[in-house]
C-alpha cells in the first residue's frame, strides 16, 4: 500500500534566516512531509542582521547550527530529533575545528552524520543541512 | 515495511543495462521515493547527452519527471534536492534553469560543488514523496 | 504519534564514528530508517582507517555495512538509497566492480559524486535502510 504523506513548507520565524525568500532563490528553507522534515543547507547568516558572517570556522559552525536550531523549533522540532546530517566544509582542515563545536549542539545521542569538503559558496566556510523527525 | 524498487520507466534510463552501474533508478519505501542520482542521459537511447548546464538540467529534469510520474509521484512532490554542479560559478545558471520546474512550491535544496561521472555539469540526486 | 527516534549501538569495533573519535552516531533509527553515518574504510581488528586500493576501502566499508545493518535486525536487501563520495571519480569503476558483490538485484538507489575527503580516504558511503 503506497501512503501518500502531507507536504508543507517550513520557515523559519526570524524571517532574516529565511534565505529563500530574501535571496529570491527556488527552494524553501524546509519541507515536512509526513513527520519527516529535510531542511536546504544552511549557511553562518548573522541571525541579527541577516548579513553572512565570515569570521573564524568554528564561529560560523555556531551560527549555522544556532540558526538551523532556530529553523527546527520554528517548525515544531528540535535538533535532538535531527537523524542525519550533511556538513560540507570549504577547508577539510577545519574538521576538527569544526568538530569542537559541533559537539556542543550534539551532546548526547548525536545524528548519524557524514562530514567532508566541497567548493562552497560566498566565501562560507561551511554549509549544513539535515534531516529531522517532527516534534 | 517492503521496499518497492521503481523500473527504468524508458529504456534509456536503465543505467545499470547501460553503464554497469550497480543502482535501481528509484526506491519507495515508507512514503518516500529515494531516486538515484539522475544524470542527462537519453530517456530513449542510453546515451550521454553533454551539453551546457542548462542544456544538461532540462534533461535531467525530463528524466525525473518521466521516473517520477511512472512512479504515482511528479515533479511537484518534491520534498529534497541535492544539486550537484562542477563549479559554483555557475550557481545563477542552476538557479534560471531549476526554477522551471520547481514553480508550484520548490522543495529544499542543498547546492553541491561536486564532481560527476564522465564530466557532467550536473547531477540531481531527489527524494520526493510517493 | 510522532516517530520514534533511537540510537542504535552497532557491535564493538564497528563503531567507526567513535573509533575517530567523531560525535556522530553510527546507525539513528528514525521511524521505519535507519540512517547509517557515512563510513570511511575503518578496521574493526584496530579501529584505524585502513589505507589502501579503492577496491580494499570498499571492500572494507561494505563488509562493515553489513555487519552493522544485520546486528541492528536489517540487512542489505534493505538498503533503500545510498550516496557514494569519492576522492577522485576515475575509480568509479573498481568501486563499482567491488560494490555489486555487496547489494542484490535489484540494488538501492543511489548517487556518486567526488569531493574531498578527510583523512585521505579514497571513499566513503553512507546509506538509508528499512530497519
Amino acid at each position: 500500500m503506497t501512503e501518500t504523506l502531507a507536504r508543507s513548507v517550513i520557515e523559519p520565524q526570524n524571517p532574516r534566516l529565511n534565505a529563500s525568500r530574501n535571496a529570491n532563490l527556488p527552494h524553501v528553507p524546509g519541507i515536512r512531509i509526513g513527520d519527516y522534515i529535510f531542511l536546504s543547507g544552511m549557511v553562518p547568516v548573522d541571525p541579527e542582521t541577516g548579513e553572512r558572517f565570515h569570521g573564524p570556522i568554528g564561529e560560523q559552525v555556531r551560527m549555522t547550527l544556532g540558526n538551523m536550531r532556530h529553523m527546527l523549533e520554528s517548525a515544531g522540532t528540535s535538533l535532538a530529533r535531527v537523524v542525519r546530517i550533511h556538513v560540507v566544509l570549504a577547508d577539510i582542515a577545519d574538521m576538527a575545528e569544526m568538530d569542537r563545536v559541533y559537539r556542543e549542539f550534539f551532546p548526547v545521542d548525536p545524528p548519524a552524520r557524514t562530514a567532508w569538503s566541497m567548493q562552497l559558496r560566498f566565501g562560507n566556510g561551511c554549509e549544513i543541512e539535515c534531516l529531522a523527525l517532527a516534534g | 515495511m517492503m521496499r518497492d524498487v521503481i523500473a527504468a520507466p524508458r529504456p534509456g534510463l536503465d543505467f545499470r543495462r547501460h553503464y554497469g552501474h550497480h543502482q535501481s533508478p528509484a526506491i519507495r519505501a515508507g512514503g518516500l521515493i529515494f531516486c538515484s542520482g539522475m544524470l542527462p542521459i537519453d530517456p530513449d537511447t542510453g546515451e550521454r547527452r553533454h551539453g551546457t548546464l542548462t542544456e544538461e538540467a532540462h534533461c535531467i529534469f525530463g528524466n525525473l519527471k518521466l521516473l517520477l510520474e511512472s512512479a504515482g509521484s511528479s515533479l511537484d512532490r518534491l520534498v529534497q534536492v541535492h544539486a550537484l554542479i562542477y563549479d559554483s560559478i555557475e550557481y545563477d545558471v542552476l538557479n534560471r534553469v531549476y526554477r522551471q520546474y520547481v514553480a508550484n512550491g520548490p522543495p529544499a535544496r542543498t547546492v553541491w560543488t561536486a564532481q560527476s561521472e564522465a564530466g557532467f555539469k550536473i547531477q540531481l540526486d531527489v527524494v520526493a514523496a510517493a | 504519534m510522532s516517530l520514534s527516534r533511537t540510537v542504535v549501538a552497532p557491535l564493538s569495533g564497528l563503531d567507526a564514528a567513535a573509533a575517530l573519535g567523531q560525535p556522530a552516531s553510527t546507525l539513528v533509527r528514525g521511524g521505519p530508517f535507519l540512517f547509517v553515518s557515512g563510513l570511511a574504510a575503518v578496521d574493526p581488528a584496530t579501529g584505524r582507517l585502513m589505507r589502501g586500493t579503492i577496491m580494499g576501502e570498499t571492500r572494507m566499508i561494505l563488509t562493515n555495512l553489513r555487519q552493522l545493518l544485520e546486528a541492528a535486525g536489517s540487512s542489505m536487501d534493505k538498503v533503500v538509497k545510498v550516496n557514494v563520495l569519492m576522492a577522485s571519480m576515475l575509480e568509479a569503476v573498481p568501486m563499482n566492480d567491488v560494490y555489486v558483490r555487496f547489494f542484490p538485484d535489484p540494488p538501492p538507489a543511489r548517487t556518486v559524486c567526488g569531493a574531498r575527503l578527510p583523512d585521505g580516504c579514497r571513499v566513503m558511503i553512507e546509506c538509508t535502510a528499512l530497519a
